[in-house]
């Protein structure tokens, strides 16, 4: 059998994704974390990225693959340290992927990169510049990581490395930043504002990576779900009760609210839930015939607060 | 009478009143529905359209359609199946012209076609509008969203003129200003039939004395028109006079090449579509009995 090693296994993706392939795959993790309760076969190591002790696991484990989910998504951590971790961490990643001659890499960003301005066409698809530092510097690691990717794919033609963008993930394992949106007690909308917002459910994103290991991609896909609703028809589906917020009241209270650590979000994040930015998946549909299997419904359903 | 008769009196002509739009909203409704529209289990197509929020959207235009500006109709029979694109001249400071020719792609052909508009890049950005915007079907206009459109059948309305052709003075009307190119490129690549439009009477709507482009940029529009009633009534001064409007739709233009070819290559074609429409808009002033009535 051949050997996946997948980073940041302890979190909600890497848990659904190693018990999605572990019939297929021998599989190794790390995380930061240890994984209570993970099945037998699986074998995982506590250690951070950023350590020497990390390239011990290429040399030992000599992985055919590995998928990289070690992502800080949230704001809760020092910037410089999600910075670290996100970015460097990547680097590190893939110098030691291609010195220990792994065969696939795979990298799950998000359908953030694209950023969400008033001026973006709907449906964009891979190729649409990666406006996210413009307007939401707090995410810039999100590009920059890509810039890393996509260099690497280019360097190393003989390695299958891809980059999956999904939209908003949701799902009862995975912490999303949407997830941790849905989850406020408060949920503040804008005033005047309803962006169309595409969902994928989190299981569904493990068998978009799952589809990508099989069918051994190269390149940047968009992963698209079941379809689009404006955010506050969403809201209203999982049955959140919102709070409208005129825009530049929300932009002041929330700064003030995340400066002193009672608000997860950075008031940047207000675009998220203002101009849209909704993906096209059709290049990974005609790569791997992948279609979801959770219907918006369940998808909404699967949100537990 | 006594104050309780008159109320009576006074509520049953309201609904009287209220009720001779009933028709209008019930042939509203039923060709809405009969829209080729592809619509999700929450009620939404791709881009946000939403046909119950667009029922309830569309009516007070409706109602403008047929009683205020009086609408006359030609050559809506002449659409094409499937994608289309509307093309058409602009004007009237309040972009009216592009409510009455989507109500009369709904009213008048059949099947009925939802023309989305393309709206200006700033429109996204303005409060309660760019939701407005979503749920009636329209968008803000990129080329990627156009042709996204235009592949799946849908029927687009654009006006190349722009704020060009909107916000010009009375001393214009009539006279097509510059047109973009962008419309015809689009066309060329989805291979998409143009259907021209000419519409009389929103000119004199709210005729335009000055346009204070510099003040405009100041409060973030594209134009800040000057006209016999705007801005010295307030809002009042954007109700426009009650013109009598025609609509003509002309027959489907085919055009082919190189989507990419260099701009003056375009421009012919364009120039193309302009005269056409130039020529619709000078025989429907010329059969044009008066402006009012």
């Amino acid at each position: 059998m051949r050997k996946l090693l997948i980073t940041g296994i302890s979190g909600g993706q890497g848990r659904l994704l190693a018990k999605r392939v572990a019939d297929s795959w021998e599989v190794v993790g790390v995380d930061r974390i240890p994984w209570e309760g993970a099945p037998r076969e699986i074998r995982m190591t506590t250690m951070d990225l950023r350590t020497k002790r990390f390239e011990d696991i290429f040399r030992v484990e000599r992985p055919d693959a590995v998928v990289h989910l070690a992502f800080i998504r949230h704001f809760r951590t020092d910037p410089q340290v999600r910075h670290e971790v996100n970015v460097e961490g990547t680097r590190r990643l893939l110098e030691h992927c291609a010195e220990y001659s792994v065969q696939q890499v795979i990298v799950l960003s998000s359908s953030y990169v694209y950023g969400a301005l008033p001026e973006n066409p709907m449906y964009v698809d891979e190729d649409h510049s990666l406006n996210i530092s413009r307007t939401f510097p707090e995410l810039r690691d999100l590009a920059e990581v890509e810039g890393l990717v996509s260099t690497f794919l280019w360097r190393y033609p003989e390695i299958a490395t891809s980059i999956l963008r999904p939209v908003n993930t949701l799902g009862y394992y995975v912490h999303s930043a949407i997830g941790s949106y849905l989850k406020l007690d408060l949920v503040p909308t804008v005033s005047g504002f309803n962006p169309m917002m595409q969902f994928i459910h989190e299981e569904d994103v493990s068998e978009a990576i799952a589809l990508t290991l099989e069918k051994n991609l190269r390149g940047v896909f968009n992963v698209v779900g079941p379809g689009a609703v404006p955010l506050k028809t969403a809201l209203r589906a999982i049955g959140i009760q919102r709070i409208s917020v005129p825009d530049f009241i929300a932009r002041t209270v929330i700064g003030q609210l995340f400066r002193f650590n009672l608000y997860q979000f950075p008031p940047d994040a207000i675009d998220f839930i203002k101009y849209p930015c909704t993906i096209s998946g059709k290049r990974f549909e005609q790569a791997t015939n992948f279609q979801p299997l959770f219907s918006l419904e369940d998808t909404f359903a699967s949100v537990v607060r | 009478m006594n104050l309780g008769g008159l109320l009576h009196t006074g509520v049953e002509s309201l609904t009287s009143f209220t009720d001779f739009w009933g028709d209008l909203r019930e042939e509203l409704n039923a060709k809405i529905d009969a829209v080729p529209a592809d619509v999700n289990e929450y009620g939404y197509d791709p881009w946000g359209f939403n046909p119950e929020v667009c029922k309830r959207a569309f009516l007070p235009s409706a109602i403008l359609y047929r009683y205020y500006f009086r609408c006359i109709t030609n050559g809506a029979d002449r659409f094409p199946k499937g994608r289309m694109l509307l093309i058409g001249n602009h004007g009237g400071q309040v972009a009216f012209d592009g409510a009455m020719v989507g109500v009369a792609s709904i009213l008048e052909a059949d099947p009925p076609r939802l023309a989305r508009g393309m709206g200006e890049y700033w429109l996204g950005t303005i409060p309660w509008f760019n939701v407005f915007m979503d749920r009636v079907g329209s968008a803000v206009g990129t080329p990627k969203t156009c042709i996204d459109m235009l592949n799946r059948e849908e029927c687009v309305l654009a006006f190349p003129e722009g704020v060009r052709g909107m916000n010009k003075t009375y001393a214009d009307a009539y006279q097509l200003q510059e047109f973009g190119l962008g419309f015809m490129r689009l066309a060329l690549e989805t291979d998409t039939p143009i259907v021209p439009f000419a519409v009389v009477g929103s000119e004199e709507q709210a005729p335009g004395i000055a346009n204070f482009k510099g003040l405009g940029r100041m409060l973030g529009m594209p134009a800040f028109p000057i006209t016999l009633t705007w801005p010295w009534l307030g809002p009042l001064g954007m109700v426009p006079l009650p013109t009598h409007y025609h609509i003509e739709f002309g027959e489907p233009l085919h055009f082919h090449g190189d989507p990419n070819d260099d701009d003056r290559t375009i421009r012919e074609k364009v120039d193309e579509v302009k005269a056409t429409i130039q020529s619709m808009l000078r025989r429907g002033l010329a059969e044009r009995t008066s402006i009012f009535f």
